[in-house]
């Protein structure tokens, strides 16, 4: 409170009214926004241009804004009516935007493609894992999530996946220092949980603006790290001036959206696990729904802000609770930030310092895949039993061991010993999950501003979590996964990230040139996942004493590992020269070389890279019609080199949990190169009717070459090897509409539509290999191809004749799947929108984000086992019906009904686990509505404690427009590059909605 | 002054690149280990045999779910993909390949590097013996192999000719070498199987060569007797005493059927152990198998409550059988697996009697012998009584949960144990490869082989035939006879793999006979 005292400055001397009429050279300005400065006392005019004001001080200035007009300040000098023209301005196109490194560069110079999503727009709807709310904003970047919850990992996309070894995820950078957004283990088909990722330890009230930096040009001057794109967030900073404090409070629920359709009324047959009984019975059809609750998320915020001249500062704490769909999911998270600059030395010196805290709990992350995942066990439980009595007698006593178990029974436990499925209940009481996060950024800049030309800076980051991964698996369980005392499986790590760098800048202008030159350095080490893990493993010794979780209980042939998966530093140092000539051409020069660690023993260690710009504003060269207000063409090209991964050059030896040395049997990659990836694109930027509709165009084309690859070595001296080969393009077009197709006095309403296509080919891939995989479950495999794609998903088809119909199997009469996988079609879309629409009428606003998604596949091994367990709803329609329509073959004859066993049946059939892929492949396509907001802004002129004040309804993921797959085709069971558009027993999407109040004081 | 200045941030920033100094030390990952270290102790070749050894068996898909499954020694409760899976002819897991050169041959070639460039040569002839004892096996499965020309990319495979007369030649070399050095001391601190003893790893030599010389002994009758009787008289001897055999540690890992049977539930005693062993009342099943709890699976033979599934069994769900044998809760403790023992080493020396090798006494004497080398083994007693029954048979099999006759068997073994020396070779051959067949327990590599060369015992088919033209269709009357070559073989070595097939004689698929498998017993 202190510190909020100290800044409360102000005082009111004496107060009017004003009123008047603001005009262009053409006539009134309907829409003109007219602001007492330094208050927040402002109206906007009506149809004619007039505005009145109330409340304004004699010694008051107004400031007079309209969009594409100069702004204007204007003292009241005790006058009572104020007439304003405002002149259109060229400037108001000149935005000032944050690029690499945290430069700050003209808009009308760039070179590149770059897009600015304010951060008050993504916060508009409180998506927990704010990272979603970047969907369909930006052209280009693709966002999906993970179906673990809150606090769950994104895999977030621009311009396609680039690079066969990485996952081409951006760079996020916080203002200008690159931060570590390392994720945690992902799902496999078969077993495992989302371990989260960097991104949620930011608090999203703190993000002033993120701005995505999608080309490699824009990126040059971060290096590799930056080769995927770069998303730079620019958090909040106080502002001199009167203190605010704003205090933002959220409560909304969440819950499920599109469950799998089941049937409830066929049953098992002579016990069996699958439900392909064909006598329906009136069975419960309660239990799946029940199982789910709804989720409740609270978001609560306050910042203070505020500071003089000489001193700014900016405090926010944040809290989230939000708990889950499933029972026993539950997520907590609290940040603090405190950024303060002083400006010292005759304020030539200007320090600043920025210290982000962040503490993150989450309880049983939802599961994926079939291992101790409850929805498998949910989902199959045979129709003709009752779920009550396994969902009060999860663990049945065991006399001899005096403890409970999930015993093989009939009336308890579970009725099945099956290592696909456990009994929900005892999945919910007896295993837990806890990952634990703390993390803190703190940061040092100095920036010194020598003379008119000449300025330097320096900074200093210093980035330090500390992840814990907490799994426990109590005595009883599967005794697939679960060993006699229990099981364990406990990380416990640290990642940090030392960062410093140095840049010298120029400016100057000399006659009709302008220049802005840098030439700066940067140093940078990472060192993650230093520190242990241990998993107990399956030997009845693992754990000494039944459900004691810790290290003294740790049997004698479980090996506790010292773990590090990250340890590399690199040094840069780079230049960068900006040409300007009469402020309508520039040419954009920059080159940097960097050492990385992870190259050394090659000769490679070292590496330059350049990229070069040019961009002509049209509109001031050539003479253009008046409704054009700015056209500028664009186009730069740009290569970066991108080093190896860590420890990948002289690969050693391990000792194994026997206790025994394994040889190393990959091959030394001592010729390594860093890969290259070159890139190239033109752009236009046109604005049109006084900036009023703006169209933005790029095409680019990328080619990643050198791609570092590990192939396997069929039968060889060396088991596999990695070698630099291969070239991957993506190529594709971007397009960002924006207007403002309606001002009026009390109504506007405001668009943006954002569309990208990307193509991804793989062009070559090794001499020596013909394809690498990137991971697939069961049936389904991503393979890489020469000639194919990046999301390539191959799988089995149906067997056809030439007429394309079915051939069914001469003796079962089920339908026969092709002896090899084929290619079943593309985990991307063939091109994505994001429409959002601002609407204000008085005091009210609506915000709306479509998003679509059009073209690319989706594959769902949940429902294939869902038609081999018989408990999906279309096995029961066949059942009804009595067979399932077909249009096959069998022994050359025509066949068009098909019994529904032998139609999904798990062995005859599509379903099961080996099932025929092709019957479980779905149009990726879908168009929802994203995220919706109305507001109301409360009158507050009379209250002078409160300067502002809104109440918004919100809601996230709403509705589809349309949707073709059973689940949500965004969704995505593996964040990183392995599995793309696979499904397994994911959590269904979920759906919330709520309230936020925002108060600023 | 003001250039002073410029001097200082220009060196501060050149100051950061390029200092590259600790790059390879950053570069190298801490928690691995180097050969570099491990010359401490002289670990750098010797700690390196211990994997070799322990991938020598696999997982369950490599033994349990092939070999184990396809000897009908264990069978499953389980309905692995629709009940369309190795165990029912429909390969779906082919794993031993990639297997046996991933973690033996790929390994051992580096540790021989290695080991030659120490000068350790002792340790290079023990690793191309650790290759021997895996690729015999590995050429059991498919046939034709990669072994003469490994290394490269795109190997060639040797035709099976070519590939045992290389493992004799290599056998040679390794013996003499051997034998040579008898007393060497090297290997002792890294032999967790005899301790470093030469003269015991020389036993196992013999021994192989006999084994291999019996496969092949209707593919090549001169060469098998050759190379047969070089053993049978070579002065280090055969593995004649169960301290004698070579046995794998297990490394303080648990015995990995185990977690099969009791962690997974994934495996009991097939109907065919229980037809055979209740049949002959061998007092080794309580050696071999739990005891069911409930004896109403049990109604025809209530004093041996152990009750198997029928090897490729028609099943519905997994729940029906797993209350069936397990294998002996016994097994949780045992430390090491046998590879090779002197019951074996005695049924071949009765087969070579049978077939006129020299070096060998009655066939009588080596069955007799074979059956209480085993007896010894594991502990049983009463091997006089069992060798002298010469009245009971394999029982017909019923699988009492499952109504009608899904799944039971008619027994169609017509051997009984007693020795009898009026009996024709064909049934003779019958009574040794049975029991060898029982002996095998454990280790039904070579049972499965037997089977495949002889016909003996005389085992049911499996119940659910699900060959398909995938990998080759069976009649209901036929046995799986090979698997075949695996997918990343046939994408990426495709021009040597039809060479292969070639060397094969037929289709790369399960119906194709290899070359010691001749249909013919003498």
């Amino acid at each position: 409170m202190f510190f909020v005292a100290i800044m409360l400055t102000g005082s009111v001397i004496f107060a009017q009214t004003v009123s008047g009429i603001i005009s262009d050279e053409s006539g009134p300005l309907p829409g003109a926004s007219v602001l007492v400065k330094g208050t927040s006392n402002g109206v906007t005019t009506d149809f004619d241009g007039n505005f009145t004001l109330d409340n304004v001080a004699s010694d008051a200035t107004l400031v007079v804004d309209f969009l594409g007009f100069k702004s204007q300040d204007v003292s009241v000098a005790g006058k009572s009516v104020i007439n304003v023209t405002l002149e259109v301005d060229a400037s108001q196109l000149d935005e000032v935007v944050v690029t690499a490194l945290g430069i700050k560069r003209s808009e009308k110079t760039l070179t590149f493609a770059q897009q600015t999503v304010k951060g008050e727009d993504l916060m508009k709807t409180k998506d927990v894992n704010f990272v979603n709310a970047l969907s369909g904003k930006a052209a280009g970047v693709e966002v999906r999530q993970s179906s673990s919850g809150p606090g769950g990992s994104t895999k977030i996309q621009i311009r396609g996946a680039k690079s066969a070894s990485g996952d081409s995820q951006p760079l996020f950078v916080i203002d200008g220092v690159p931060m570590t957004n390392n994720k945690g283990g992902q799902p496999s088909g078969w077993n495992g949980v989302d371990g989260g990722d960097g991104l949620s330890a930011l608090n999203p009230d703190d993000i002033e603006s993120m701005s995505i930096l999608k080309g490699a040009n824009a990126a040059i001057l971060y290096g590799s790290d930056g080769a995927n794109g770069v998303v730079i967030i620019t958090t909040k900073s106080g502002k001199a001036g009167a203190t605010k404090v704003n205090v933002t409070s959220s409560a909304s629920v969440r819950s499920i959206i599109d469950t799998p359709e089941l049937q409830y009324r066929y049953g098992s047959v002579n016990g069996a696990k699958e439900n392909w009984s064909y006598t329906s019975g009136d069975y419960a059809d309660n239990f799946v729904d029940d199982w789910f609750q709804t989720g409740f998320d609270l978001i609560n915020g306050v910042s203070v802000s505020g500071g003089n001249d000489k001193t700014q500062a900016y405090f926010s704490y944040g809290n989230t609770t939000s708990t889950g769909v499933s029972p026993n999911n539950d997520y907590k998270k609290n940040n603090f930030s405190f950024k303060q600059s002083t400006k010292v030395l005759n304020d030539k010196v200007k320090i600043t310092s920025n210290v982000i805290l962040s503490q993150e709990k989450t309880k049983n992350r939802n599961r994926a895949g079939y291992y101790n995942n409850p929805l498998t066990g949910l989902y199959w439980f045979p129709r003709d039993r009752n779920f009550n009595d396994f969902k009060d007698n999860y663990g049945i006593f065991n006399p001899d061991r005096n403890l409970d178990e999930m015993s093989l029974s009939d009336s308890g436990g579970w009725f099945v010993q099956d290592h696909h499925q456990s009994n929900p209940y005892w999945l919910l009481n007896k295993e837990s999950q806890d990952d634990d996060f703390k993390r803190v950024i703190a940061n040092l800049s100095v920036a010194w501003t020598i003379d008119d030309h000449f300025s330097f800076q320096m900074r200093m980051n210093y980035d330090f979590a500390k992840k814990t991964y907490d799994e426990q698996r109590m005595a009883g369980g599967n005794t697939t996964t679960v060993a006699r005392n229990g099981r364990w499986a406990y990380q416990d790590f640290t990642d940090s990230k030392t960062y410093m760098d140095g840049i010298l800048n120029y400016n100057n202008s000399i006659g009709d040139f302008t220049v802005n030159a840098l030439v700066g350095a940067t140093y940078q080490r990472t060192e993650y996942r230093l520190g242990v893990s241990v998993n107990t493993g399956m030997e009845d010794s693992g754990l000494l004493y039944a459900n004691e979780f810790n290290f003294q209980n740790i049997g004698p042939i479980v090996q506790v590992g010292s773990t590090l998966n990250n340890n590399v530093e690199k040094q840069s140092i780079f230049g960068n020269v900006e040409l300007g000539w009469k402020e309508m051409l520039f040419v954009d020069l920059a080159g940097r070389n960097d050492w990385a660690s992870t190259l050394a023993e090659t000769g490679n260690e070292s590496y330059f890279y350049p990229s070069i710009g040019l961009s002509a504003i049209l509109s001031k060269i050539i003479e253009m019609p008046d409704w054009t207000s700015f056209l500028k063409a664009r186009a730069s090209m740009a290569t970066i080199g991108n080093e190896v991964p860590w420890n990948r050059i002289t690969p050693d030896n391990r000792v194994t949990d026997a206790g025994t040395v394994s040889t190393n049997t990959v091959k030394p990659f001592l010729d390594a190169k860093p890969e290259l990836i070159s890139t190239f694109e033109v752009g236009l930027d046109w604005r049109m009717f006084k900036s009023r509709l703006g169209i933005d165009f790029t095409y680019y084309d990328i080619t990643s070459k050198d791609q570092f690859l590990r192939f396997p070595l069929e039968s060889q001296l060396y088991t596999s090897e990695y070698i630099n080969a291969g070239e991957i393009k993506n190529s594709g077009i971007e397009i960002t509409l924006n207007g403002t197709p309606i001002v009026t006095e009390n109504f506007s309403w405001s668009t943006t539509f954002n569309y990208s296509a990307n193509t991804n080919e793989i062009i070559e891939l090794s001499p020596n290999a013909l394809d690498a995989g990137l991971g697939g479950t069961e049936g389904f495999a991503a393979p890489l191809i020469e000639g194919g794609s990046f999301g390539d998903i191959w799988g089995f088809k149906f067997q056809r004749d030439g007429e394309g119909r079915i051939i069914l199997d001469d003796t079962d009469g089920g339908p026969l799947k092709t002896a090899q996988r084929e290619l079943l079609g593309n985990a991307e879309p063939d091109f994505a929108v994001g429409w959002s629409n601002n609407l204000n009428y008085k005091s009210w606003s609506v915000n709306m984000q479509i998003n679509g998604k059009f073209g690319g596949i989706v594959a769902s091994q949940t429902e294939s086992l869902l038609d081999g367990n018989g408990v999906s709803e279309r096995s029961a329609a066949a059942r009804d019906r009595g067979y399932e329509n077909i249009n096959a073959v069998q022994n050359g004859q025509p066949v068009t009904q098909i019994d529904p066993f032998t139609y999904y049946g798990e062995g005859p059939g599509t379903g099961g686990r080996n099932g025929i892929s092709e019957a479980y492949i779905y149009d990726r396509t879908s168009v929802r509505l994203a995220q919706l907001s109305i507001s109301y802004q409360f009158n507050v002129e009379q209250l002078d404690w409160i300067s502002n004040a809104s109440l918004s309804l919100i809601g996230n993921n709403l509705f589809y427009f349309y949707k073709d797959a059973p689940f949500d085709p965004e969704i995505t069971n593996s964040t990183s590059r392995s599995q793309p558009g696979i499904e397994n027993y994911n959590l269904p999407a979920t759906r919330t909605t709520g309230l936020n109040l925002s108060v600023t004081f | 002054m003001k250039k002073i200045k410029y001097i200082l941030i220009f060196a501060f920033i050149f100051s950061i690149g390029a200092c590259t100094d600790g790059f390879e030390e950053l570069n190298q990952n801490p928690n691995q280990i180097t050969d570099e270290s491990l010359k401490q102790d002289f670990q750098i070749v010797g700690s390196k045999y211990a994997p070799l050894f322990q991938n020598l068996f696999g997982n369950q898909i490599h033994h349990n779910l092939s070999n184990e499954s396809w000897a009908q020694h264990l069978a499953q409760p389980t309905v692995f993909v629709g009940n369309a899976n190795n165990t029912t002819y429909d390969i779906t897991w082919n794993p031993n390949w990639g297997r046996t050169y991933n973690n033996i041959m790929s390994p051992s070639g580096l540790v021989m590097l290695l080991a030659e460039e120490a000068e350790l040569p002792l340790f290079v002839h023990w690793a191309k013996l650790i290759r021997i004892l895996a690729m015999s096996r590995l050429t059991a499965f498919h046939g034709p192999v990669i072994f003469t020309q490994f290394g490269g990319a795109q190997a060639g495979y040797d035709s099976e000719p070519i590939l045992y007369n290389a493992f004799f030649t290599q056998l040679d070399e390794i013996l003499a070498f051997f034998k040579a050095n008898v007393n060497a001391q090297d290997m002792m601190q890294f032999d967790e199987s005899y301790g470093g003893d030469i003269s015991s790893w020389i036993r196992l030599v013999n021994s192989m060569r006999l084994r291999l010389a019996m496969r092949i002994s209707m593919a090549d009758p001169v060469l098998a007797k050759t190379q047969g009787e070089k053993a049978l008289s070579d002065s280090g001897g055969l593995i004649e005493s169960n301290d004698q055999n070579l046995n794998v540690f297990l490394y303080g890992k648990v015995y990995h059927p185990v977690t099969i049977s009791f962690g997974w539930a994934d495996t009991r005693m097939s109907a065919t152990m229980e037809s055979v062993l209740v049949g002959y009342k061998d007092p080794r099943i309580s050696k071999f198998f739990d005891e069911v709890a409930d004896p109403a699976l049990v109604p025809d033979h209530p004093e041996f409550p152990y009750k198997g599934i029928r090897s490729g069994a028609s099943l519905d769900a997994k729940g029906d059988h797993t209350m069936y044998s397990n294998i002996s809760s016994d097994f949780k403790t045992v430390t090491e697996r046998r590879f090779m023992g002197a019951a074996e080493v005695e049924f071949i020396k009765a087969e070579a009697a049978l077939r006129g090798w020299s070096g060998v006494g009655t066939a009588q004497s080596h069955y007799e012998a074979g059956v209480n080398r085993s007896f010894e083994e594991w502990g049983a007693a009463g091997a006089a009584t069992y060798l002298a029954n010469n009245t009971d048979l394999p029982i017909d099999y019923d699988d009492i949960v499952y109504q009608g006759d899904r799944n039971d068997f008619v027994n169609k073994m017509t051997v009984t144990v007693a020795w009898d020396n009026a009996l024709s070779n064909e049934e003779k051959l019958d009574k040794i490869i049975t029991q060898k067949w029982i002996a095998s327990r454990t280790n039904t590599m070579e049972s499965w082989v037997d089977h495949r060369r002889t016909g003996y015992p005389k085992l049911p088919n499996i119940f659910d035939n699900r060959s398909n033209a995938e990998d080759g269709i069976l009649a209901d009357d036929e046995f799986l006879r090979r698997v075949i070559y695996t997918n990343g073989q046939r994408q990426n070595n495709a021009a040597k793999v039809a060479e292969a097939v070639g060397f094969l004689g037929g289709p790369d698929e399960i119906g194709t006979r290899l070359w010691w498998d001749t249909g013919a017993n003498f």
